[in-house]
């Protein structure tokens, strides 16, 4: 599903914040990324979801080379790709329900079609009654489970998660876990990058770990 | 739910006032074109198909006399001619109402030796040999000189077109001045909004996708100031009308400054285009910055 081959990343004239990174995510594996801030973690989350180029190396996804896959095919392999921002990134002037409904709205969907699935998804993650709330009215954790709301709405087939939970207390933090757990069952691969290493406890997953910006350590927890 | 992607800027208002104004003197060049178009067909209209034969006073003798005696030959020769439907010499007192716009009522008028103007109508169809005629009423009357007014005809016709085009040419400077300051502010939003551009990009969104949400933003904001300013136009054009209705005396000389109903309806076609400039010019202002990213 993702390949890296010896990636290598730096900002301008930058020093390197990604060496020689090589790794594969097989579809279907869950996977956390785990690091100190500044190893590196946010800007791999980037070259996955072909946020950034790369400054060298190769990097696959879902068979396709993003070195030469033509500038069109991009949104679309970016739309299998659900992300949940660090920094939320929700739109102040949309309703929670319209912050949720976006990936849908992007991919062509109708109101008609996806007011049900959006009202499901925002009921279970506790928001059932703030589906007309526009994100400034809502708290931090509130936020954060509209964000991981839009990003799993459309049932990527990688989920990426930058410190999903973050904000939130740990009832609600170990229910996220569960949903990511149960969208990776029904077949979703899944990336979380945290440095809450309690998150990892009771779920089957592979950890990576980043050092300096190097991939030092592949662990499989089962 | 399904709210616009774009919020609605709160800076936008300059931007919306100058559209309303460029859209104003739009409106206001448009309609001065529709007048001058129909000032030209009414000319046209008015002088078309008339022909005036003007006597001009003998220098020596009986002037009087000599002039009627001409007059009645001018007249006799026009009635014989074929395809001439009605003959009028004007009366002393119809010439004199002719020059009083600028020589006055005063005693002036009436010292002055007037020619003899007579007026022809040619009949709808009728091909009258102008210079044939022209040369048989010079050889019978030296002193008549044969007007078609087609040289004035000409020159009113040149002077309408030419207003007209001056106006057009007023209207494209108004359309691009609008497009580039449509485009000015869409890439001003595109900063404003850079995050959230970002996002759309990142989830996928198709360039289409976010240009959509940029240029029905701009299409419906400048469609609104637009027919703001083009319906001030035209109350101007319908207070113009409605002076002259009231009768308060129009300029000299000009055509009458109010539009037809029909003609005001032509003033909708400006917050249209505006419109279309909008929506064509924020479209490719955000895809061309589109493609800059990643």
């Amino acid at each position: 599903m993702v390949r890296f081959e010896n990636v290598g990343m730096r900002y301008g004239a930058g020093p390197e914040v990604l060496r020689d990174v090589t790794f594969v995510l097989e579809a279907g594996s869950f996977t956390f990324l785990t690091g100190l801030s500044g190893a590196g973690k946010t800007t791999l989350l980037k070259l996955i979801t072909v946020a950034e180029r790369p400054s060298r190396g190769l990097i696959t996804l879902f068979g396709h080379d993003l070195a030469t896959v033509r500038r069109k095919t991009l949104p679309a392999l970016r739309r299998r790709v659900g992300v949940v921002f660090q920094d939320f990134r929700l739109l102040d002037h949309l309703s929670a329900f319209d912050n949720v409904a976006l990936p849908l709205r992007i991919a062509g969907g109708q109101p008609a079609d996806y007011a049900l699935d959006v009202d499901e998804l925002l009921s279970w993650v506790g928001l059932g009654d703030r589906l007309g709330a526009k994100p400034p009215t809502l708290s931090g954790g509130e936020q954060q489970r509209v964000a991981i709301a839009r990003a799993v709405v459309a049932k990527p087939d990688l989920l990426i998660a930058d410190e999903p939970t973050g904000n939130v207390d740990a009832e609600i933090g170990a229910r996220l876990i569960r949903l990511f757990a149960e969208l990776n069952r029904l077949g979703t691969t899944v990336v979380i990058a945290t440095h809450d290493r309690s998150l990892m406890e009771n779920t089957r997953s592979r950890e990576m770990r980043l050092v300096d910006g190097r991939l030092v350590e592949l662990r499989v927890r089962t | 739910m399904n709210e616009a992607i774009l919020p609605r800027d709160k800076g936008a208002a300059p931007l919306d006032l100058m559209i309303a104004v460029m859209a104003f003197l739009a409106a206001l060049a448009l309609g001065a074109s529709l007048i001058a178009d129909r000032a030209a067909q009414n000319w046209q209209n008015g002088l078309a198909g008339k022909i005036t034969v003007q006597i001009l006073p003998p220098q020596r003798g009986d002037a009087g006399k000599t002039l009627g005696a001409e007059t009645q030959t001018v007249l006799g020769i026009l009635r014989s001619t074929a395809g001439i439907a009605r003959v009028n010499a004007l009366s002393q007192a119809e010439q004199v109402k002719l020059v009083q716009p600028w020589l006055g009522t005063g005693n002036l008028v009436s010292d002055l030796p007037l020619p003899q103007l007579v007026d022809a109508d040619i009949a709808p169809g009728s091909d009258v040999d102008l210079a044939a005629l022209s040369t048989r009423l010079k050889q019978a009357v030296p002193d008549a000189v044969l007007d078609d007014h087609s040289h004035w005809i000409g020159r009113l016709r040149d002077l309408a077109h030419t207003f007209m085009w001056s106006a057009y040419g007023v209207l494209i400077l108004i359309a691009v001045s609008m497009a580039a300051a449509v485009s000015f502010a869409t890439r001003a939003g595109l900063d404003t909004h850079h995050e959230m551009v970002a996002l759309l990009h990142q989830m996928g969104a198709q360039g289409g996708f976010i240009a959509r949400a940029f240029e029905w933003h701009y299409f419906r904001s400048t469609l609104v100031a637009a027919a703001a300013g083009a319906a001030f136009a035209a109350l101007l054009f319908m207070i113009a009308g409605g002076l002259q209705f009231a009768g308060v005396e129009a300029v000299p000389f000009l055509p009458p400054l109010g539009l037809k109903a029909q003609e005001l309806l032509w003033l909708s076609v400006v917050p249209a285009g505006a419109g279309a400039i909008a929506l064509v010019t924020a479209r490719l202002s955000v895809l061309a910055a589109l493609r800059s990213i990643y």
